[in-house]
């Protein structure tokens, strides 16, 4: 069981990525592209709105 | 003569291979419609994907949906945890003690209750939450597999 906010971010953009990548593409190199781009992606954009959303109350 | 060099590069359908069959087995175990179409590699991600997923959600505390006719929407939860396949069971039994899809409506009901019971205390875990996106992403994915093998076995992709 895994507690890690951030752990389970990374897990599941990286899972996501890897089914992408080998569901749209054929070659390698996109392959890693894909994943590169799109798990770095829900990493990074995840990360952004959660500081954005920092200052709200959470009641 | 374009259209001919295009349809010599088009995929073509995937021979002696049935598209109802590719998708029935791709339900039955994530990967394996892929298999039966020849795309081993293929095959062997989307299986340690769909279930590594799968498995994050059970150890996570994640629980299966159950139907329940006042809350409509309770059925596209449940459609979509069936949709990983015949795992699905492993979470429901998990989750419940026993194999059970709908919620009993009538609300003095003892088995309603049980069930209700058991959900809330999976509810509590502080990963439920996580356990619940991973279960449903799951399904979602296999969906897309059946989908893929389908297109494959028809032509429609390579």
């Amino acid at each position: 069981m895994i507690r890690s906010h951030f752990a389970n971010l990374v897990i599941f953009s990286g899972l996501v990525g890897v089914f992408f990548a080998f569901l749209t593409q054929n070659e390698p190199k996109d392959r890693v592209r894909v994943i590169l781009i799109l798990g770095g992606s829900m990493v990074v954009l995840s990360l952004i709105i959660a500081y954005v959303m920092y200052p709200f109350p959470l009641r | 003569m374009s259209e001919t060099l295009v349809e010599q590069a088009g995929p073509k359908a995937h021979p002696a291979a049935a598209p109802f069959v590719s998708c029935v087995l791709a339900w039955l175990v994530p990967g394996l419609g892929h298999f039966y179409l020849g795309k081993r590699t293929r095959a062997a991600v989307f299986f340690a994907v769909v279930v590594g997923m799968f498995g994050l959600g059970v150890v996570s505390d994640g629980a299966a949906s159950l139907f329940e006719p006042r809350q409509p929407l309770s059925f596209l939860a449940t459609f979509d945890n069936l949709a990983t396949g015949p795992i699905d069971l492993i979470s429901r039994h998990h989750t419940y003690g026993s194999i059970v899809f709908t919620l009993p409506p009538d609300e003095g009901d003892p088995r309603r209750i049980e069930l209700l019971g058991r959900l809330r205390a999976r509810v509590r875990g502080v990963t439920y939450e996580y356990g619940n996106i991973y279960l449903l992403t799951a399904g979602l994915m296999n969906i897309l597999l059946m989908l893929d093998c389908f297109d494959i076995a028809t032509g429609r992709k390579t």
